[in-house]
């Protein structure tokens, strides 16, 4: 195997500043060679780290600078397919701070601000994810929808699928943290795409976003009610929707995960379907030290009770997670429960975080799972 | 009598023109491309094809018209679309269960015999589930032609008169690809009938129409019913052919053993195989496979018709 560029670059200390803005240019960063990673910092500081979650790796992840010059580096494994996300933290003196790399332009968003994106090897973003003028878009409408449950009105979007017709009748996607699904996850484009391509059946979401996240998501009545007894009756009355369980599936990740695998046990048999993305499965198996802090108490307590007692709550159960978040482990103890209890479970890993980008990646085969396409009918 | 002509798919195989050209026909050539759906309209580069002369019969737009202008049909397509709908759902998890232990039992060790046996029982198994679905599927037609008769419709009437005048007029008759089931539909309720003295070129879900049993597949769809579903009765112009458009893009031809058994389930059939640059004719009314012809063999390998 080839040197590493940076190991390269040490042979030539000491290091000029010309040389240094010639190595950044030509590699940019990270520099990705095979499945090593190496991250560079350039500047007047006095440490450097890689600060990141990927379990398994050290975090933070210190730099070292290279000779005498200004440029920092350090190199870590990265099986090919993986995407971190990561950002760059300096001290200089008794000043810390922290913030996007500035020599990698590549970014991903979410509700927390933004990280930059560090793809090895073999990754590569779907090409469903990009807008596809050939697709033909659905349609968004905003609405409040008054909930007696929750006691306030709820703001919703409904995606209606390209070429929606009352003459014909489509399955239901309840999705939870609907809001950043689609502004970081690109759901809409996403599901304009796999519809487009005859991956996924043209189907009605509803995209529903919380208020109080950490108090309505984790085995919550009143938000349970409000989609199974107020928000699925409405739209059922509402538009041409099949209204049989198995076209009726909840959707969400982490504590959305939670929401509506909740909402299933709470109305058993009502929703046909789950998609259940790094979900925070947190349970313990001996006293309740989960170590999760106080916003983790109703989602183990619920998790617990229902590993007590599984049941099938829904026939068939999309679950993804990504293998350098600390979910991993509940959640692959979760499906031998889930498959016991008599459901249908298709599990799916990725070498990823818990992020939108992660997320977004596997709707794909989760949606195609899910809500088959009709593939099978057209023949050009 | 006239000539039928099945063709691979035309999207980067271009034969028809000259097909129609080979037929010598002088006159109008209707053209159905309702598959195309919202794209029926769309149809610049097929008349280009067919020297200008093509007539498109603007079955899916009339459709639309139906559907917007007699309520009472709108209701009835609905209600029938969802018992459909509620019919292939059952027939696609008694048909996958029933394909899965056909290939379960041709697995298993068989030391006194058995499994042969057992194997053509779970083949019948695969048939009468087959049986099942198309008596169910003529039991909703026969229902629905009770409730909601067809040529009680006036708007469908209007259509049905046009389109018959527009077919009189024409010499041969193009069916495109698309959508099988759309396609299919609009055949159906428009009462599209075939001249006997058209000559007829038809490709890909136009090419599946014509036979008297569609059968969809697609071996690599990633989800859903894997096995290949008897969807409806086409035209019956090629009675005793399943059509299988694009079949190396669809089908695990490799698979012997998975073509076996399709060959087998639908052995009263012959298995076409209708990939890019396929021409099969059947001149003078003929329905017999021409020589040459690609089939699936009861073997699950393809053979050439004529070819020993």
């Amino acid at each position: 195997m080839e040197r590493l560029a940076v190991n390269r670059l040490r042979e030539r200390l000491p290091l000029d500043g010309p040389t240094i803005d010639r190595f950044v240019e030509r590699y940019g960063c990270p520099i990705i060679e095979g499945e090593r990673a190496t991250f560079l910092y350039r500047g007047d500081v006095d440490e450097v780290w890689v600060r990141h979650r990927v379990v398994g790796l050290p975090d933070p992840l210190p730099l070292k600078r290279i000779g005498e010059s200004d440029l920092w580096a350090v190199t870590t494994v990265l099986p090919e397919g993986s995407r971190v996300e990561y950002q760059i933290e300096i001290r200089k003196g008794e000043h810390y701070e922290r913030f996007n790399d500035p020599l990698n332009p590549r970014l991903a968003h979410s509700p927390m601000g933004s990280s930059s994106v560090c793809a090895a090897i073999g990754y590569r973003v779907p090409e469903w994810v990009a807008h596809d003028p050939e697709a033909r878009p659905g349609t968004l409408v905003e609405e409040q929808v008054h909930s007696r449950a929750l006691r306030r009105d709820q703001p919703v979007q409904i995606y209606l699928p390209a070429r929606f017709n009352r003459a014909q009748r489509y399955p239901l996607l309840v999705v939870h943290d609907g809001t950043d699904y689609l502004q970081f996850a690109a759901m809409k484009t996403v599901l304009d795409n796999l519809i487009h391509r005859l991956d996924v059946d043209p189907l009605v979401a509803v995209f529903v976003p919380p208020r109080d996240r950490l108090k309505e998501y984790p085995n919550h009545a009143p938000h349970a009610r409000f989609i199974a007894r107020e928000l699925v009756p409405l739209l059922t009355q509402r538009l041409p929707l099949i209204d049989t369980p198995e076209a009726r599936c909840l959707m969400g990740s982490s504590f959305g995960g939670i929401a509506s695998l909740s909402t299933a046990v709470r109305y058993p048999g009502f929703f046909g379907s789950l998609m259940l993305q790094s979900a925070s499965l947190v349970f313990t198996d001996i006293g309740f030290d989960h170590g999760g802090g106080p916003a983790f108490d109703p989602v183990v307590k619920f998790v617990n009770r229902f590993r007590e007692k599984p049941s099938a709550v829904v026939d068939r159960l999309f679950m993804s997670c990504g293998v350098y978040e600390p979910l991993i482990t509940p959640n692959r103890s979760m499906v031998p429960v889930f498959r016991h209890a008599g459901m249908t479970v298709r599990y799916t890993e990725s070498r990823d975080g818990h992020n939108w980008e992660n997320w977004r990646d596997r709707l794909g085969d989760g949606l195609a799972w899910l809500f088959p396409g009709p593939q099978k009918f057209v023949y050009e | 009598m006239s000539t039928t002509i099945l063709l691979g798919p035309q999207r980067f195989t271009t034969t028809v023109g000259a097909t129609v050209r080979s037929l010598g026909v002088t006159g109008r050539i209707a053209m159905v491309n309702s598959g195309w759906e919202e794209r029926e309209s769309d149809d610049g580069e097929l008349a280009g094809h067919l020297d200008g002369r093509g007539v498109n019969l603007r079955l899916h737009h009339r459709m639309m018209d139906v559907l917007t202008k007699d309520q009472h049909f709108a209701a009835a397509a609905v209600a029938f679309r969802d018992r459909m709908d509620e019919l292939r759902a059952f027939y696609g998890i008694r048909l996958q269960a029933a394909i899965d232990a056909v290939h379960a039992v041709a697995h298993r060790t068989s030391i006194h015999a058995v499994g042969p046996i057992a194997e053509e029982s779970a083949m019948e198994a695969v048939r009468e589930v087959d049986r099942w679905y198309a008596a169910e599927l003529d039991e909703l037609y026969g229902s629905v032609r009770a409730t909601a008769p067809l040529d009680e419709s006036g708007t469908i009437g209007w259509h049905r008169g046009e389109i018959g005048a527009l077919l009189d007029e024409c010499e041969a008759v193009v069916i495109a690809g698309g959508n099988v089931r759309t396609l299919l539909r609009t055949l159906r309720v428009f009462d599209v009938t075939l001249r006997p003295e058209q000559s007829v070129v038809a490709w890909s879900a136009g090419a599946m129409a014509l036979t008297d049993e569609v059968v969809l597949f697609h071996d690599f769809t990633p989800h859903g019913v894997a096995a290949a579903e008897l969807h409806d009765r086409g035209l019956g112009r090629l009675p005793g052919i399943v059509a299988l458009p694009h079949a190396k893009r669809r089908l695990m031809l490799d698979d012997h053993e998975r073509m076996s058994v399709l060959a087998r389930r639908f052995a009263e059939h012959r298995l076409l195989l209708l990939d890019d640059g396929a021409v099969v004719r059947f001149p003078d009314g003929a329905t017999e496979l021409p020589a040459g012809a690609r089939v699936i063999d009861r073997t699950g390998h393809v053979s050439v018709v004529g070819v020993a």
